[in-house]
């Protein structure tokens, strides 16, 4: 089967769409980091967002979270343009772990379970003692940011973004500086929130992470330039043994014969 | 508006500096070693009276200098680590978060103010006529015209240099321009017509009215609004300046 290859109009799949985004342009004085960029997110899977540096994945991340305002374009996330409203519903962990370094464990995740609204005692407890243990911190609950390992930061980040049962969840390069057992954990942790309905848009430069995506978006340049499962976009590169490695090159050449042609 | 979310950003700042002793112990100390200094340097012979005459304005000057470097410091370093970004990624909204660290950093910057009034009261043993309460009023509201001016200006730098360099383009202009440190009406024409927009102007002038005069906070009506009206006015700046998006 050949990859879905979608530029310009919208996809109008049958799945409900967690994120719909069209003709997308976000700039930074003249550079254009998103420039035209069309994409629809069918709710309740692990969305894989893979791309060189400067692709504009994270800049794309930004601009769901309603941290950038487009300059065109059509941003859509859980059916409505980024707002204070709509963030109840979403988690985000940036790419650096943006903890509050004096805090211990437990009251950075306390501190943004009652600003997403957990404000009942009982509630709010259980919920982060539910994040911490999943992320393996509740021994160390007591423990300053600052005395905790870089791994653990990361779990720590993990575990206040999903403080409040997000039903979206934008993960911006989650997995980088993780050793291979801990990357593990978190596609663990990935896998039950997709399970029980969450949809998961991860950030990523690593073929590792790309190919535990239940679906796929090559970003190149600011564009989508190809979307699709692993295995589909795998599939399109035509060659026995090809890798997801060679599918970003198979779309990226593919792309940059187009607009010599163009 | 939610409180509670205000609540938890002020009580999450109040917690954080707590917990780093060092810098709660520099809050204590520093306005107090300076006052200290401002002391011991006027010399025996311009007498008591000279001291007595400049403690309104070193007051209001204090509580500006220190509050405006507590907040511009303390809010860029929640920019550059990331924090605030999150924040603003969550439901609150810009005004909240305006209200949270208005909250949270006016604690400590008028522990600062307080130690230096105290201090000029009590070790520097200057007369004054008003009452004490009437002066606390004026600090508390410089000061938290100040806290709002820190986070409103350190939201246009990037680095601690940078927002360090905000105090000569800020504060000091304010120090020589307000009646600090020689009369207003000495000045040039066109630097008092400058001295009427500085917020320290009418803060040195309506502590001067009631700590040398023995005036009540009645009699310094305008005074009293201009600093409320720049405390909200920069409130509503650091608000619009943190939109999201």
């Amino acid at each position: 089967m050949r990859a879905r290859v979608k530029e310009g109009n919208l996809d109008t799949g049958k799945k409900a769409a967690a994120v719909e985004v069209g003709r997308l342009a976000v700039s930074f004085g003249h550079f254009r980091a998103l420039d035209g960029l069309d994409l629809r997110i069918p709710a309740g899977l692990s969305f894989g967002l893979l791309g060189p540096n400067g692709a504009g994945k994270t800049t794309l991340i930004r601009t769901l979270a309603g941290l950038l305002k487009p300059q065109s374009g059509q941003v859509r996330v859980l059916g409505q343009p980024p707002s204070p409203q709509v963030a109840r519903n979403i988690g985000y962990m940036p790419q650096l772990p943006a903890l509050y370094l004096e805090l211990s464990a437990l009251e950075n995740v306390s501190f943004f379970a009652q600003v997403y609204g957990l404000i009942q005692g009982k509630a709010r407890r259980a919920a982060m003692e539910e994040v911490l243990r999943l992320v393996g911190l509740w021994e160390r609950r007591g423990d300053p940011v600052l005395r905790l390992s870089g791994g653990m930061r990361q779990r720590l980040s993990l575990a206040c973004a999903l403080v409040h049962r997000p039903k979206l969840l934008f993960l911006d390069e989650p997995t980088v500086g993780l050793d291979p057992e801990l990357r593990s954990t978190f596609w663990e942790y990935f896998h039950d929130l997709t399970h029980q309905g969450a949809t998961l848009v991860i950030s990523s430069h690593t073929m590792d992470d790309a190919s535990r995506c239940d679906e796929l978006a090559f970003l190149r340049a600011g564009r989508v330039i190809a979307q699709g499962t692993p295995e589909e976009l795998i599939r399109a590169v035509g060659k026995i043994g090809a890798s997801l490695e060679d599918a970003f090159l198979y779309f990226a050449r593919r792309r940059e014969e187009e607009s010599v042609t163009q | 508006m939610s409180p509670s979310r205000v609540a938890a950003i002020a009580l999450r700042i109040v917690r954080q500096i707590a917990r780093d002793r060092r810098t709660l112990a520099l809050i204590f100390v520093v306005p107090a070693v300076v006052m200290a200094l401002v002391g011991a340097s006027f010399p025996e012979s311009a007498g008591s009276g000279v001291l007595s005459y400049l403690a309104p304005a070193l007051l209001a000057a204090m509580a500006l200098f220190f509050a405006f470097i507590l907040t511009g410091v303390s809010f860029l370093r929640e920019r550059t680590q990331g924090t605030l970004e999150r924040l603003m990624a969550s439901p609150v909204r810009q005004e909240e978060v305006v209200l949270g660290y208005l909250f949270g950093f006016s604690l400590f910057a008028l522990v600062q103010s307080f130690v230096v009034l105290l201090f000029t009261i009590y070790v520097l043993d200057i007369n004054y006529s008003g009452a004490l309460w009437q002066i606390i009023v004026f600090q508390v509201i410089v000061t938290l015209g100040s806290v709002n001016l820190g986070i409103f200006v350190s939201t246009y730098a990037r680095n601690e240099f940078q927002v360090t360099q905000f105090i000569p383009l800020v504060i000091m202009p304010q120090l020589f321009l307000s009646g600090v440190l020689w009369p207003v009406a000495q000045m040039p024409r066109y630097l008092q017509w400058a001295s009427d927009f500085l917020p320290l102007t009418y803060a040195v002038r309506g502590l001067r009215e009631v700590m040398l005069e023995g005036r009540g906070l009645k009699d310094v009506p305008l005074e009293l609004g201009v600093l409320l009206a720049f405390a909200v006015s920069m409130s509503a700046l650091g608000a619009a300046t943190l939109r999201r998006g």
